[in-house]
């Protein structure tokens, strides 16, 4: 399963954003990846995530597959949404 | 054989061995627990340490790997022995700088030696628009570690040991 949404906060996946989205999609058994620009990194990695780059209005896909693929495509969409604020 | 396999698994390449990390820049060393920023002080980046820096010079605080240059250049990412990734974030809420006052001086795929130059920044700009100059230190892919250690106190100078990581036997 996937779903593409943006990132909206505007400095971008930096540091924090990407520990709360890890945070968040390591609560889920389903392996988890985040595409953008043909790459394709793994979503419970920190560096990873990181090492993306994404900048404000940078569109990602989360790929999710497991058991609880929907859920966790569910709760980390709207984590990007809402400009990672928990 | 029993006596034989002791003492392999205690020398033995699959046996956990510490890795120590020296102070990447001088200053007064804090626990995450009293960085100004929750990210940190909840350990949901990783666990490791602080330094309340007192100049504006980095270093790499062991034999390393560039992964990650953060394009405003207040942190860096680095990979160390057996892929243990370690992420220096200079000050708190530094990435509102913009660049501004950063200024690596290594890039994404360099091998580094501990001890040199990683990056350098402007302490008292920092210090007048930062949130904060407690700079953590933390170890993203805490998966692979076993345990850790703070083998320092009070001040450290940049290479001073600060941390012994022991990581998980792999099987």
């Amino acid at each position: 399963m996937e779903k593409t949404v943006r990132i909206l906060n505007e400095e971008g996946l930096h540091a924090r954003p990407a520990g709360i989205f890890v945070k968040k999609a390591s609560e889920f058994s389903s392996v988890i990846e985040v595409r953008s620009g043909g790459v394709s990194k793994n979503g419970k990695s920190i560096m990873a995530l990181m090492g993306l780059s994404l900048e404000k209005n940078a569109e990602i896909t989360l790929v999710a597959n497991g058991p609880d693929a929907e859920a966790a495509l569910k709760a980390l969409s709207e984590l990007v949404e809402k400009k990672f604020q928990v | 054989m029993a006596v034989f396999q002791k003492i392999s698994s205690l020398f033995g390449k699959s046996s956990p061995t510490a890795i120590l990390l020296g102070a990447p820049l001088s200053g007064r060393l804090v626990s995450l627990s009293e960085v100004p920023d929750e990210v940190f002080s909840a350990k949901t980046l990783g666990d490791g340490f602080a330094i309340d820096v007192s100049d504006g010079v980095v270093v790499a605080p062991f034999d390393c790997e560039v992964s990650q240059v953060f394009r405003t250049g207040h942190a860096l990412g680095l990979m160390g022995p057996g892929g243990l990734e370690l992420l220096i974030h200079v000050g708190i809420d530094t990435v509102k700088m913009k660049g501004e006052g950063f200024f690596p001086k290594v890039k994404v795929g360099q091998k580094l030696r501990a001890g040199d130059l990683l990056l350098e920044f402007d302490l008292e700009r920092v210090r007048s628009q930062a949130k904060s100059c407690v700079t953590p230190i933390v170890v993203t892919n805490m998966d692979l570690v076993e345990a850790m250690e703070i083998v320092a106190s009070g001040s450290v100078s940049r290479g001073t040991p600060v941390l012994s990581v022991r990581k998980k036997s792999q099987s």
